[in-house]
């Protein structure tokens, strides 16, 4: 038993230290994963892939708990989360220790005039690529969700910023604007 | 300044935790909200800066991004909170839904609603843009970069950690040569 919290945690310790890019990069991970033990099945892995749309929380996080859990229960899951941010916190907390010590230094803020509008542009390419994938299905337009993308966008361009009440917008729209 | 408790942050990532639905680049957007705008815990060029370095270093982006503004507000102890806040609503539900969810994810109502949360996720995106963009792209130099990668994003495929350490590194020649007279 011991055993097998051990290589829980080293596996998702590995999908933590190389899954560099967030979310889908750790399912390449999650595939070795299952050829290797058989802690879940390829099915279960493509239910969880749904399933992390309708949770709360990252892909990543998402399987760790699942697997963790299925495999050797609470303590299991526990011990997978755990391993899938033990190296990312180590990082993060250097980095930071290392921008601490040098941020008055001129190059770092040179640096960051040029990674600002480099995150922008990455952040605009994410919003565009989702914005395209969502109304363009094989050549003719979702008409439903483009209706729904304006309703939504227009007044939401105006009022204050609140993830929450566009996350319940939405939600409710997809649910009315599909029972038509 | 009144030092923020332990509690207060993890009980901001828990909510944070709760509202994050449809992909980790809903943290921005909350982050900015929550952590910027209502409790200066950083400021928006922090989280900026936050975000860019997250793509260059393994791990969960909206994980990274938390554990950097935790640090921001307690040092090690902050950080530690704000990723257990974080994925502590995630933890509880897959533990709870663990035996139904497929039955769960084959719902057509839950099924309709994501459909609907995956539009609000790209709205949220789009109007987070907005803020990012005037505060980082201002300048001649800046506004060729934003374009120059924005393409770069768009059409070629390279990884943005790759995209990102070459953007660092132009910046730093751009300011050696032109001698920072842009900055």
């Amino acid at each position: 038993m011991l055993k097998l919290y051990f290589l829980l945690y080293y596996e998702f310790l590995k999908i933590g230290a190389f899954a560099i890019g967030g979310g889908y990069a750790a399912l390449p991970f999650l595939y070795y994963i299952q050829k290797q033990h058989q802690w879940f099945s390829i099915e279960e892995l493509t239910n969880m892939i749904a399933v992390s749309n309708i949770t709360p929380g990252p892909i990543g996080i998402n399987m760790a708990t699942y697997t963790g859990f299925t495999t050797a229960g609470i303590l299991g899951s526990i011990c997978a989360t755990t391993a899938i941010m033990t190296i990312p916190f180590l990082i993060v907390i250097i980095i930071i220790k290392l921008f601490d010590k040098f941020k008055n230094l001129k190059e770092i803020n040179d640096i960051f005039i040029g990674l600002r509008p480099a995150a922008c542009a990455l952040l605009t390419s994410i919003g565009l690529t989702l914005l395209y994938q969502t109304i363009k299905i094989e050549n003719t337009i979702d008409y439903k969700a483009l209706i729904l993308f304006l309703i939504l966008i227009i007044p939401f361009s105006f009022i204050k910023k609140n993830p929450l009440l566009i996350i319940l917008a939405g939600a409710l729209g997809g649910i009315i604007i599909n029972s038509f | 300044m009144k030092k923020i408790s332990l509690w207060e942050i993890f009980k901001i990532f828990f909510i944070i935790g709760l509202q994050l639905l449809g992909g980790g680049y809903v943290i921005l957007p909350l982050l900015q909200k929550y952590i910027v705008e209502e409790r200066n815990w950083m400021s928006e060029e922090e989280l900026i800066d936050y975000f860019a370095v997250s793509q260059c270093i393994p791990g969960i982006i909206a994980g990274n991004i938390s554990i950097f503004a935790g640090y921001k507000a307690r040092k090690i102890l902050g950080a530690i909170s704000a990723i257990t806040g974080l994925i502590t609503p995630a933890f509880i539900a897959i533990l709870i839904l663990a035996n139904i969810l497929t039955t769960a994810v084959e719902n057509q109502f839950v099924q309709n609603a994501f459909w609907g949360i995956r539009i609000s996720v790209i709205i949220l995106v789009l109007i987070t843009i907005k803020d990012m963009w005037k505060k980082s792209v201002n300048t001649k130099f800046t506004y060729i970069l934003y374009f120059v990668i924005l393409s770069a994003f768009l059409f070629l495929e390279i990884s943005p950690s790759i995209i990102i350490i070459s953007a660092a590194i132009i910046a730093l020649c751009h300011s050696k040569i032109i001698g920072g007279k842009n900055a």
